[in-house]
């Protein structure tokens, strides 16, 4: 794995060098500000609470909106990537140093997953919020958080793979929000399709929508668990042998 | 230093480098001279590691280039053809980076990069970012990317290219100064860069390789390959007078203007060397003697495209027999 910390430090540079992380980190704030504010205030209206209704889990599961931010700010985090090495030529540089494939992809991955932590870190003063006024159920809120980041390391890693596969970022990018698109219709489609056959078992197990709504509950399955990591780790694999193959075209 | 034995690399059906062998030994600076498009810069990328072959085999410093890629790899500083760098950082940042990648320990780390810098004179740009250099200090951060790990071969495409003639000079003593500690391979299109600055030369056109030898010896194969005269008179005389001339292979008129003109008398092919000098003086005393005024006359040096014509040339000429 030599090369994947310096990798790593040089991608984050260039994430927090440049304009494009901190409009995104705005932009999600805002727009997880807004959502928040619009629940709280939908709560403050109601009476009585469901144990499985509370502020925290509806802000989790239960809500599209989280998605809909997803699919447009992990595209551009990781259109980047290799498309940019490739386009200017510094892939050459960097692959003909003593650096071994697998430490770079890793070290590009773990670069993006590092601003969408960031991202979502200044949400935990909602909890601080939720907490002053009521009551946190932080077992909720752990598994919420753990969901969020499988979730984004996954579509991270589908972006990471978009990159290495194209020379152009714009493509990257369309690529990228494409599959999530077809990912998450696949998932509506257990609404849609009767319970009992194939399609809608399918369905169920890709959906990353009743995923976050068993997190939200905390449940955690260990079975989301296994699809989480096969959608982190597949991608990853096949963008190692794609950044590999580039040496015999 | 450098083994490459049957190296082919083919592009779906273009062949770019086709059956080239080589040796570069420790110590050297080697001039991998062809014309554009002769497979040099693919020849560099794959010992760089960066491509990979179609059949054949290199080793660098006696490590295999595919099978322990990462150890030949630390061998070698590379500096591709385009100079690609980071526009977003600065100069030492990015030096820095390049230490660390190329695995130099964080205790030497520093040290390291500042000599880098010395040696390809950019400590007056380190806090500049790259996005800002001129073409000439981004070649010379390439070059001190280069070093900075201090590695045993320096593999260095079209080092000079798109540089000033100042600037050429500053990056020629450079390399001439690193030839003392570092074995150089270097490409280039420019045969007088070759002469001046490598002790070998490896020719190249078309995928193949033509020539290897030394300086010296690559040198013998551009003699002079025509006298260049401008004369004032009548040009048909002087061209009849050159043509009687034995050792001259054909005259032709380059330029006229009104009663001036420029001819070009190319030496036949069987003249020895050391009649040139003597051809010479009998070339300008017929013009003379037929009565034509001689403004200037020089020998006119055969260009890169030359040699490899004529290598070329004999090549066919050795298929056919």
């Amino acid at each position: 794995m030599s090369g994947l910390w310096p990798v790593f430090k040089r991608e984050l540079f260039a994430f927090f060098v440049t304009p494009l992380a901190w409009v995104q980190i705005f932009v999600f704030c805002l727009v997880q500000g807004m959502h928040f504010y619009l629940l709280i205030d939908h709560f403050s209206a109601q009476t009585e609470v469901a144990g499985d209704q509370t502020p925290l889990q509806t802000f989790f599961g239960n809500t599209v909106l989280l998605y809909l931010v997803l699919f447009l700010l992990i595209p551009p985090m990781t259109m980047r990537l290799f498309a940019e090495e490739r386009r200017t030529g510094t892939i050459e540089t960097l692959m003909t140093a003593p650096v071994s494939t697998p430490a770079v992809v890793l070290g590009k991955y773990l670069a993006a997953l590092t601003v969408y932590i960031v991202m979502w870190a200044p949400t935990v003063v909602y909890l601080v919020i939720l907490r002053r006024t009521g009551v946190v159920d932080w077992h909720v809120a752990a598994a919420s958080y753990l969901g969020v980041l499988l979730v984004g390391a996954g579509y991270l890693s589908i972006g990471t793979l978009m990159s290495a596969i194209t020379r152009s970022q714009f493509l990257a990018l369309l690529g990228t929000a494409f599959v999530l698109l077809v990912l998450f219709i696949l998932g509506v489609g257990e609404f849609v399709t009767a319970a009992g056959t194939t399609l809608h078992d399918v369905c169920a197990h890709v959906s990353v929508w009743a995923q976050m709504n068993d997190f939200a509950s905390g449940i955690v399955d260990t079975r989301r668990l296994v699809y989480d990591a096969t959608l982190i780790l597949l991608p990853l694999f096949v963008t190692v042998r794609t950044v590999d193959a580039w040496r015999w075209g | 230093m450098i083994s490459v034995s049957r190296l082919v690399k083919h592009y779906g059906p273009h062949v770019a480098v086709d059956d080239v062998s080589f040796r570069v030994e420790k110590g050297q600076v080697v001039g991998f001279l062809g014309p554009n498009g002769a497979g040099k810069s693919t020849t560099l990328r794959i010992l760089s590691g960066f491509l990979g072959m179609t059949s054949g085999k290199v080793e660098i410093c006696g490590h295999d280039i595919q099978n322990e890629s990462i150890e030949a790899r630390s061998k070698v500083g590379y500096m591709p053809e385009a100079v690609p760098l980071y526009p977003e950082m600065r100069v030492a940042e990015y030096l820095t980076f390049r230490a660390e990648l190329k695995g130099v320990a964080r205790a030497r780390r520093r040290a390291q990069v500042d000599d880098a810098m010395d040696k390809a004179s950019v400590f007056d740009v380190a806090n500049t970012l790259i996005g800002n250099l001129s073409k000439g200090y981004r070649q010379r951060v390439g070059i001190a990317d280069a070093l900075v790990a201090n590695p045993p071969l320096l593999i260095l495409d079209e080092p000079t290219a798109g540089l000033d003639p100042n600037q050429i000079r500053q990056v020629r003593e450079l390399i001439a100064g690193l030839a003392a500690e570092h074995t150089v391979l270097l490409s280039t299109h420019i045969l007088s860069e070759v002469e001046q600055s490598c002790d070998r030369v490896i020719l190249i056109a078309k995928g193949k390789l033509l020539a290897e030898g030394t300086t010296a010896e690559i040198q013998k194969m551009r003699r002079t390959a025509a006298l260049e005269v401008i004369v004032r008179g009548d040009a048909q005389v002087a061209l009849r007078a050159l043509r009687a001339i034995q050792g001259i292979a054909k005259v032709n008129e380059q330029a006229a203007k009104d009663d001036v003109a420029t001819l070009r008398a190319v030496w036949a092919k069987k003249l020895p060397d050391a009649d040139i000098q003597s051809t010479i003086e009998t070339a300008v005393g017929a013009l003379v003697a037929a009565g034509l005024r001689v403004r200037e006359v020089k020998t006119v040096g055969s260009s890169l495209e030359d040699v490899f014509a004529e290598l070329t040339r004999e090549d066919e000429d050795a298929e056919a027999s």
